[in-house]
C-alpha cells in the first residue's frame, strides 16, 4: 500500500494511463488464456459424460436396427417406422438424404460418432445391411440432467483461484516494472531538491543588496543595468519558490493559514512585481479588477497561482504583445497575446516537467504548480488556447 | 364438340401410353411368372446399396451386362435360375424404367 501512495504522488497522467493499459492488457491475456484452458476441460468433461453414454446408446441403436430389420422384411404388410418411447431415431440413406427422422431437429452431423448439441445427444451409427436403403442410423437421446452445472462451478472455482494468483503475480510484476521509472523521478526530484538549496542564499543576497542601492543616485545606462539584474534576480527567485513547493511537499511556501484575501489589491500587487518584466517585453497592459472580491485562501498560494499564469503569459509573449487581466465575480480572467498550445496538448500542461517550446527556459512545472493549488482550494483552472493568437486562463470558484 | 372429343382422346392417349409403359413392357412379364416377384428384388437392392442413385446404378449394370458375380440373388436361386439375358433396350429406356420401377417401390413417403 506505502508503494501505490508513493506512485499516486510522483506517477503522472500518461505514467497512469500506461499502467492502465498494461493492466488492462495482462488481464485481458489472463482471462484469454483461463478461458482457452476452460474451454478444453469443458471439452473433456463432455467427452467423458459422452463416453459414459455410449454404451447404453449402442445396446438401444442395436435394437433400433433389429426392428428396421423386421420392417424391411415385411414392408408391404406393415409400413409403420418403430419407435421408442426412450428415444427419437432417423434414417438416412447412403447419399445422406433422410429417409424418416422422429428427431426434434433437422440439422444433423453424420459425420461425427456421438455429440452433444442442445441439451441432446446424438448417436451416429452405420448400418451393416441397409434395411430399408437406410446406411445411418441416428439416435436422439436427453442429455444427463444438469451435468453441465457441475462442471461450470468447478470451472469458475479454479478459474477464479487462478485469475486471482495471477493478479497477485501482475502485481508483484507491476512494481518489479515500475521501479526504473520511481527511481528516475526520485532522482530528478533529489537533484531539485539540491539545487534549490543552493540557490537560496544567492538569490536573497542579490534581492536584498538591489534593494538598498538608492535608485536615484544612478545614471541612465546603470539603472537600465540594474533593472535587468533586478529581473534576472526575481525570475530566479520566482523559480526558486516554483522548486521549493514542488520539492519540499508544499509545506514551505505554504503558511497554511487561510484568510480573507482582497482578489483586486492582490492582482495589482503581482503585477507591480512583474513591471519591469512587462517593460522589458513592451508588453501592453490592460487591467480591469472589479472591487471588493475577497477569497478565503493561503494568500502566497493565492500569490504563486497568480504569479505562474502571469509569468506564463510574459514569457510565451511576442515582443509588443498584450496582456490583459480581469477580475470578475467569481473569476480571474489572465489573456495574452502569445504563441498558444496546441490544442491536443492542452490536457497535458498541467503534467510536471511537460513543456511544448522549448525556445525559452523553464522546468515545465509552474502549471502543474498552478494545478495542484487548484486542486487544494477546488478553483477551476481553465485553458482555452488558439494557436499564434494566445491563451486565455480562467480561474473561477 | 369438337373440342371435347379432341381432349377425351388426349386422355385416353395417354392413359394406354401410361400402361404400356417401358417398365410394364419389357420388366413385369418376365418378373411376373418367377417365383421370387419383383419387389423382392428391389428390396434386396435397397439392402445393399442403400440411395437411389447406386441402387439405380448397380441395377443399370447388372441390365446390361448380367453376370452371377454381379447379381445380388443367393448362390442358390442363381444356380436354380440362372442369369437373365442381356437388357436389349437402350440406356434411355433402361433409364426410364428403373425411374418407374423405383418409384413404385421406394421407402420414401410410405414410412408412417
Amino acid at each position: 500500500m506505502l508503494a501505490l501512495k508513493s506512485w499516486d504522488i510522483n506517477l503522472r497522467s500518461r505514467e497512469k494511463k500506461t499502467l492502465r493499459s498494461f493492466l488492462l492488457l495482462y488481464a485481458f491475456l489472463a482471462l484469454l488464456i483461463l478461458a482457452f484452458v476452460a474451454f478444453l476441460y469443458y471439452g473433456l468433461e463432455r467427452d467423458l459424460m459422452l463416453q459414459n453414454q455410449r454404451e447404453t446408446l449402442s445396446n438401444l441403436t442395436n435394437e433400433q436396427i433389429a426392428r428396421l430389420k423386421s420392417l424391411h422384411v415385411n414392408f408391404e404388410k406393415d409400413q409403420n417406422f418403430p419407435r421408442d418411447e426412450r428415444f427419437n431415431s432417423a434414417i438416412y440413406d447412403s447419399s445422406l438424404k433422410q429417409i424418416f427422422s422422429t428427431l426434434s431437429t433437422k440439422k444433423i452431423n453424420l459425420y461425427e460418432d456421438i455429440y452433444l448439441k442442445n441439451d441432446h445427444i446424438y448417436f451416429i451409427k452405420e448400418l451393416e445391411s441397409y434395411y430399408l436403403g437406410a446406411r445411418y442410423i441416428v439416435l436422439e437421446v436427453n442429455a444427463p440432467i444438469s451435468w453441465d452445472k457441475k462442471v461450470y462451478r468447478k470451472l469458475l472455482l479454479y478459474g477464479s483461484v487462478i485469475f486471482g494468483i495471477l493478479v497477485v503475480i501482475g502485481y508483484f510484476l507491476l512494481s518489479l516494472l515500475l521501479r526504473p521509472m520511481q527511481d528516475t523521478i526520485a532522482l530528478l526530484d533529489r537533484f531539485i531538491k539540491d539545487t534549490t538549496h543552493e540557490l537560496n542564499t544567492p538569490v536573497n543576497t542579490i534581492l536584498s543588496n538591489i534593494e538598498m542601492i538608492d535608485l536615484a543616485s544612478l545614471d541612465d545606462t546603470l539603472l537600465k543595468k540594474i533593472k535587468r539584474i533586478t529581473i534576472a534576480s526575481k525570475t530566479i527567485s520566482n523559480l526558486y519558490d516554483d522548486l521549493t513547493y514542488l520539492v519540499f511537499s508544499h509545506q514551505i511556501l505554504s503558511q497554511d493559514v487561510d484568510v480573507d484575501v482582497d482578489l483586486g489589491e492582490l492582482i495589482q500587487e503581482r503585477l507591480e512585481y512583474f513591471t519591469l518584466l512587462f517593460e522589458s517585453k513592451k508588453i501592453e497592459l490592460s487591467v480591469n479588477l472589479t472591487e471588493g472580491i475577497h477569497l478565503i485562501i493561503d494568500r502566497k498560494k493565492m500569490a504563486k497561482l497568480i504569479d505562474n499564469i502571469l509569468s506564463n503569459a510574459i514569457k510565451y509573449n511576442k515582443i509588443g504583445g498584450t496582456i490583459a487581466v480581469r477580475l470578475v465575480d467569481h473569476c480571474i480572467e489572465i489573456k495574452d497575446s502569445g504563441r498558444g498550445i496546441e490544442k491536443s496538448k492542452i490536457n497535458q500542461v498541467f503534467e510536471r516537467y511537460s513543456r511544448f517550446d522549448r525556445s525559452v527556459g523553464g522546468f515545465g512545472i509552474g502549471l502543474s504548480i498552478v494545478a495542484s493549488i487548484a486542486k487544494e482550494y477546488a478553483l477551476h483552472v481553465k485553458i482555452d488556447s488558439i494557436q499564434k493568437e494566445g491563451t486565455t486562463v480562467r480561474i473561477s470558484w | 364438340m369438337v373440342k371435347k372429343v379432341l381432349l377425351s382422346l388426349l386422355l385416353i392417349t395417354t392413359c394406354l401410353y401410361a400402361k404400356t409403359g417401358i417398365y410394364e413392357k419389357n420388366c413385369i412379364p418376365c418378373h411376373e411368372d418367377m417365383a421370387v416377384k419383383i419387389d423382392k428384388f428391389f428390396y434386396r437392392y435397397l439392402l445393399k446399396y442403400s440411395s437411389e442413385m447406386e441402387v439405380k446404378s448397380a441395377m443399370t449394370k447388372y441390365l446390361k451386362n448380367p453376370k452371377a458375380e454381379n447379381s445380388i440373388l443367393a448362390d442358390g436361386l442363381i444356380t436354380r435360375f440362372g442369369v437373365k439375358k442381356k437388357s436389349t433396350l437402350n440406356d434411355e429406356q433402361l433409364q426410364e424404367a428403373l425411374d418407374t420401377y423405383w418409384e413404385q417401390y421406394k421407402v420414401f413417403d410410405k414410412l408412417k
